[in-house]
């Protein structure tokens, strides 16, 4: 995702005067168009988040419109404070971005895992947070971040092409229909989904953006139909979109036979490995969401 | 303005700053009065129209809003409310203050960042002529956010940032050099590409022509200036000490405060 992030940044920034891009020292290989492009509107503000984010705000404060990039966990964590009270509280225009959501950075070890970050982001005011499931949403979702007046976050995570035909981007979209069980998975987990469509007569949601601000009414519509629902997503249960969907279930009192929920568990064996690894560990991968599948029937 | 008018105006704010803490049964009051003279010298005297302030050492606002009523920016009934229920004037900073001072402030440590940031803007949007002044604590010298702030407004050649340190040498429960040692010292500022100076942070004259020499620079380093100051300046019960940070005015305390400032700025 960081390749198109990095062409419709540069398209927007072209098109704004007051476009500033902040990295903190982090891009290798991804963002020399945006220095060549912006020269002194490119700004590597160092191995210092903290004072990046701040600065970020004292120069949306001015009329700038500051992107801000590192990695998902340094940019959510080490930042929480600058965030809440410097860009949250004013409702500054300062858009936060994360790469590596989840266990996107693999070997690299739970300091670059970033799977407490929509917690803590959606407990702050004025902030949105999107969640890209595929490639194509990453110029869409950028666009609206954009467009808006208010705080963003975008957590990106690579993921693989895939040549279903792809719903118009929204918040909550339908990607594909069955009859027996629901499945809702944040962001990029609806492609360890696809696979399995086919074979299970699955109604399969994908949510890209958190907190829910937005009607649930199709995906309530689907578990009042199929009574059993799954829910996916690389982030920890406490906070994440799983409890959020629950308790909106909740309100609207929709009666279901067998909820089965898989998040993001942290380390259960103590080992390490790549993103796919830990899918696995968490059963977050295809045959995860397939053992699932099966007990759900039970 | 004259040497006597100012202290004129000493008495005159100090005297109206304990008043609005008496009434309020508010703290925090050695640290407005460590800094009340460098904020009448900087917005009062410095500052020109499109300058901007961040006040990082929030818990000293009483001053700040002392200051803003007497250029009119915030009325007498509005000032009455600080620290009732139901106010506007919390005792940090609140985020629509005024468009001088721009940002709530409260956790130590923000304040350079977000004026390093507003310099920067200013640089991009050619107001080469704005200045952003940052009032900052020698105790907040302790936060490491304080000194990421620093090297990019070194780095990025920030002439525009103007830093103030109310170096009163107490903070919160210690003295600043029993705690980290001293944390803001001129070779430190100096290291880190700041053009610094020292001031008495309580006299007008060594004030005003600090600032006459750094708005001359042709230096393209920030600046920084070190204002020496005493913590509760000005009430003989108060001075140095690190309950000023603490004590509530009884009314003999208020009585003897207002005692202590008539007889400091008699003309």
């Amino acid at each position: 995702m960081k390749a198109e992030f990095s062409q419709t940044l540069e398209k927007i920034g072209k098109r704004d005067k007051d476009f500033v891009f902040l990295t903190g020292d982090l891009g290798f290989n991804a963002f020399e168009n945006i220095m060549q492009t912006f020269g002194k509107r490119f700004i590597n503000a160092g191995v210092a988040e903290q004072n990046m984010v701040s600065v970020a705000a004292g120069m949306a404060r001015m009329g700038l419109q500051p992107w801000v990039y590192s990695i998902a966990t340094f940019l959510t964590l080490k930042t929480f404070e600058q965030v809440r009270n410097d860009v949250c509280f004013l409702n500054l225009p300062v858009k936060l971005v994360g790469n590596g959501g989840g266990y996107g950075y693999g070997i690299m070890g739970e300091t670059h895992h970033a799977l407490e970050d929509l917690a803590i982001y959606t407990s702050l005011e004025n902030l949105t947070c999107y969640v890209p499931a595929f490639s194509e949403d990453v110029p869409t979702i950028m666009q609206k971040m954009y467009k808006s007046k208010s705080p963003a976050y975008l957590r990106l995570t690579n993921v693989p092409k895939t040549q279903i035909k792809l719903p118009i981007y929204a918040p909550l979209r339908k990607i594909a229909s069955g009859n027996e069980v629901t499945i809702v998975a944040l962001g990029p987990l609806v492609h360890e989904v696809l696979p399995l469509i086919n074979n299970n007569n699955i109604d399969l949601f994908c949510i890209s953006e958190l907190p829910v601000t937005y009607s649930l009414d199709r995906l309530i519509t689907s578990v009042k139909k199929t009574k059993r629902l799954l829910i996916l997503e690389e982030h920890r249960r406490e906070g994440g979109m799983g409890e959020k969907v629950l308790s909106r279930l909740i309100n609207h009192s929709v009666a279901i036979n067998k909820v089965i929920h898989l998040y993001a568990n942290g380390y259960p064996s103590g080992l390490y490995g790549s993103r796919g690894f830990h899918l696995e560990e968490n059963m977050l991968n295809s045959s995860g969401v397939k053992k699932a599948l099966q007990s759900i029937h039970e | 303005m004259g040497k006597r008018n100012k202290k004129n105006l000493q008495k005159k704010l100090n005297k109206k700053l304990l008043k609005l803490l008496y009434n309020a049964k508010a703290g925090h009051i050695g640290c407005c009065l460590s800094c009340m003279d460098i904020l009448i010298e900087t917005f009062l005297f410095q500052m020109g129209k499109k300058d901007k302030f961040i006040f990082s050492k929030g818990h000293a606002v009483p001053a700040l809003y002392i200051i803003l009523n007497e250029l009119g920016e915030l009325s007498d009934k509005e000032l009455v409310t600080f620290h009732k229920d139901g106010t506007k004037l919390l005792a940090h900073p609140p985020k629509d203050l005024s468009e001088i001072t721009l940002f709530p402030t409260g956790s130590l440590g923000h304040g350079l960042s977000l004026a390093a940031g507003v310099a920067h803007a200013m640089k991009f949007k050619n107001k080469s002529k704005s200045r952003v002044y940052c009032l900052i604590s020698d105790g907040e010298c302790n936060e490491g956010q304080v000194w990421e702030a620093a090297q990019y407004a070194a780095h990025h050649k920030l002439d525009n940032l103007v830093v103030l340190v109310d170096n009163n040498g107490l903070q919160a429960i210690a003295k600043t050099e029993d705690v980290l040692g001293d944390s803001s010292t001129k070779e430190k500022w100096d290291a880190f590409g700041f053009e610094t100076f020292v001031a008495d942070g309580h006299s007008f004259d060594e004030l005003e022509k600090t600032f006459r020499t750094f708005k001359k620079s042709k230096n393209d380093a920030p600046k920084i200036i070190i204002c020496n100051t005493i913590k509760g300046y000005g009430v003989s019960f108060m001075e140095n000490t690190v309950e000023s940070h603490y004590t509530i005015l009884t009314k003999e305390l208020y009585e003897q405060a207002i005692a202590d400032i008539n007889k400091k700025y008699e003309s």
